[in-house]
């Protein structure tokens, strides 16, 4: 078990930056159907993510970090008994409900809608004046690498382009956070590669704040800039690493390769900790 | 037999089928009096000799107009309803009884109801209809709120779109298969139910021709008139409805234009 100075450290913020996300003491819990006992899903998190940077949650299977995401974006309820709270706070200037983009492990266009349709639905969404629609697309597109894919319909895509769309619908609202939910995991690894590349170059680009979450500690390292690592049983974070190799990276950077490793070994020593605690 | 394969399967089986069917009709047609039974030669006589007159036109659009009102009325209220039904769960239980009294009442009752209530208007045929299709078009349009991916109204959430955008492009794309099925459902029902209107109510149309030839004892005419109305609904239904059918579901498979 950490001790409860942990969290403490955890909070520290990092650079004199506007926070986006604050996550507070979050904690949730789950009916179990017949017991008297609450199962805990998240167990008291904190975290917080500055304006422009990228942020990771790293952990097991089943540590909770997606119900964590689907809390931040409002799709899962947070019964405030539970304890904690999340805020996401709205641009500097901008009132009214923060917009929030979110790229899912699956791509979850609407099929029906042309790549085009796609963006447009989430800028009819958040109500973004159809003056605009043309630009946004057509900036966003290109972005992401699927400029001249505009009238085309998903289904005739391939996984990793229509994870493009995804990524490209979720910037087209210039969002205040972009989520993002293993998006890369349901792809083969060699897509997946160029896929994690791109996105480094387009988010130096369209300069979105991110809270990413993953299991895999390489991609974590590569993409982010700090890395909140959380355990299973309990669902804690654990640790706040920054990760301090400049960019422009490269994956066969051997500084991010030890960092990988010795983070691994970190998590492998919670685990096994958390195991034997267990009994 | 190599050229065969140009043809579906399952079309050279159909077209035999079809040809014995018509000769063993020839065949026993040649026992009775044409105006009893009719062979498929004299009966053809017969449907061009009505086609020939410039009023049969106007029977048949008064006929056609009617089940394209009763459909179009059917599938707005089918569709609300069925939509309330699976959107929300209070008015669920209670619709849900409804549509089975509907759906089981018979049908004969409400063509005869019409017309007692609502005497020799056009009221009449529109009603019945309305009240035996729309609870079909209900049933599979709320069987297809059940479909409805719950991952993608999740996205539309995050991106806070308003109840009516994610009904407009979320949910009714995802019905449209039960929407087309409710509605080829519908058209099939509801030109025999506006037959049986006519034939009990306004006295004109399609349907009422049926009874005049029924009263001389025509049968032949009867059938002239019956088989050319299938005939002209089975390609309403062929070149109208499947080709929209293909056209919505393009997505499916090919690029745009």
């Amino acid at each position: 078990m950490q001790p409860d100075q942990a969290t403490v450290t955890l909070e520290e913020a990092g650079p004199d930056r506007a926070t986006v996300v604050s996550v507070d003491n979050l904690t949730k819990r789950f009916n179990v159907p017949g017991g008297e006992e609450k199962f805990v899903v998240l167990d008291a998190i904190s975290l917080k993510v500055h304006e422009g940077s990228f942020a990771a949650i790293v952990g097991p299977s089943g540590c909770g970090k997606s119900t964590l995401l689907n809390i931040i974006s409002g799709i899962e309820t947070h019964d405030p008994s539970d304890g904690g709270s999340v805020t996401v706070h709205p641009r500097a200037g901008e009132g009214g409900e923060p917009r929030i983009g979110y790229v899912f492990q699956s791509a979850r266009l609407l099929n029906w809608l042309t790549v085009e349709g796609n963006l447009q639905f989430a800028l009819e969404a958040q109500q973004i004046p159809r003056n605009v629609w043309g630009e946004r697309v057509s900036k966003y597109l290109e972005m992401v690498g699927l400029g001249g894919q505009e009238k085309n319909y998903p289904l005739n895509l391939s996984g990793g382009m229509q994870q493009r769309v995804a990524i490209a619908r979720a910037l087209a609202i210039e969002p205040d956070i972009l989520l993002m939910d293993e998006p890369f995991s349901h792809l083969d690894e060699i897509t997946a590669r160029k896929m994690r590349f791109d996105l480094m170059d387009i988010l130096a680009r369209a300069k979105t704040t991110i809270l990413f979450v993953t299991h895999d500690l390489g991609e974590a390292v590569f993409l982010s800039d700090h890395i909140y690592m959380m355990s299973t049983k309990p669902a804690r974070i654990f640790k706040r690493v920054d990760v301090d190799v400049p960019r422009p990276r490269k994956p066969e950077d051997p500084q991010i390769f030890d960092m990988e490793k010795e983070l691994v070994r970190e998590f492998f020593s919670v685990l096994d900790q958390n195991a034997i605690a267990e009994g | 037999m190599k050229d065969l394969v140009l043809f579906k399967p399952g079309f050279l089986p159909g077209l035999i089928t079809v040809i014995v069917a018509i000769v063993l009709w020839q065949l026993v047609s040649l026992l009775f009096l044409p105006v009893f039974l009719p062979g498929p030669l004299i009966l053809l006589d017969r449907v061009i000799e009505v086609y020939g007159q410039s009023e049969t036109y106007l029977v048949v659009w008064q006929t056609v107009s009617r089940i394209f009102q009763g459909l179009v009325l059917s599938m707005l209220i089918g569709t609300a309803i069925g939509l309330m039904m699976g959107l929300r769960r209070d008015l669920e239980a209670f619709l849900d009884s409804w549509i089975m009294v509907l759906l089981t009442f018979p049908a004969i009752c409400w063509a005869f109801l019409a017309v007692l209530w609502f005497g020799l208007s056009e009221i009449a045929p529109l009603l019945t209809v309305l009240l035996i299709v729309f609870p079909f078009v209900s049933m599979n349009v709320w069987e297809g709120t059940k479909a409805v991916e719950k991952a993608l109204i999740d996205m539309a959430h995050v991106y806070r779109a308003n109840r009516a955008l994610v009904i407009r492009k979320v949910i009714i794309p995802q019905l449209m298969p039960y929407l087309f099925s409710a509605l080829r459902i519908a058209l099939s029902l509801s030109w025999k139910i506006v037959l049986v209107g006519e034939a009990f109510g306004v006295a004109s149309g399609v349907g009422q021709r049926l009874v005049f030839w029924f009263e001389d004892t025509r049968v032949d005419m009867m059938l002239a008139w019956g088989i050319s109305f299938m005939v002209i609904m089975t390609l309403i239904d062929l070149l109208i409805f499947r080709l929209w059918e293909k056209r919505t579901f393009v997505w499916r498979h090919k690029f745009a234009t």
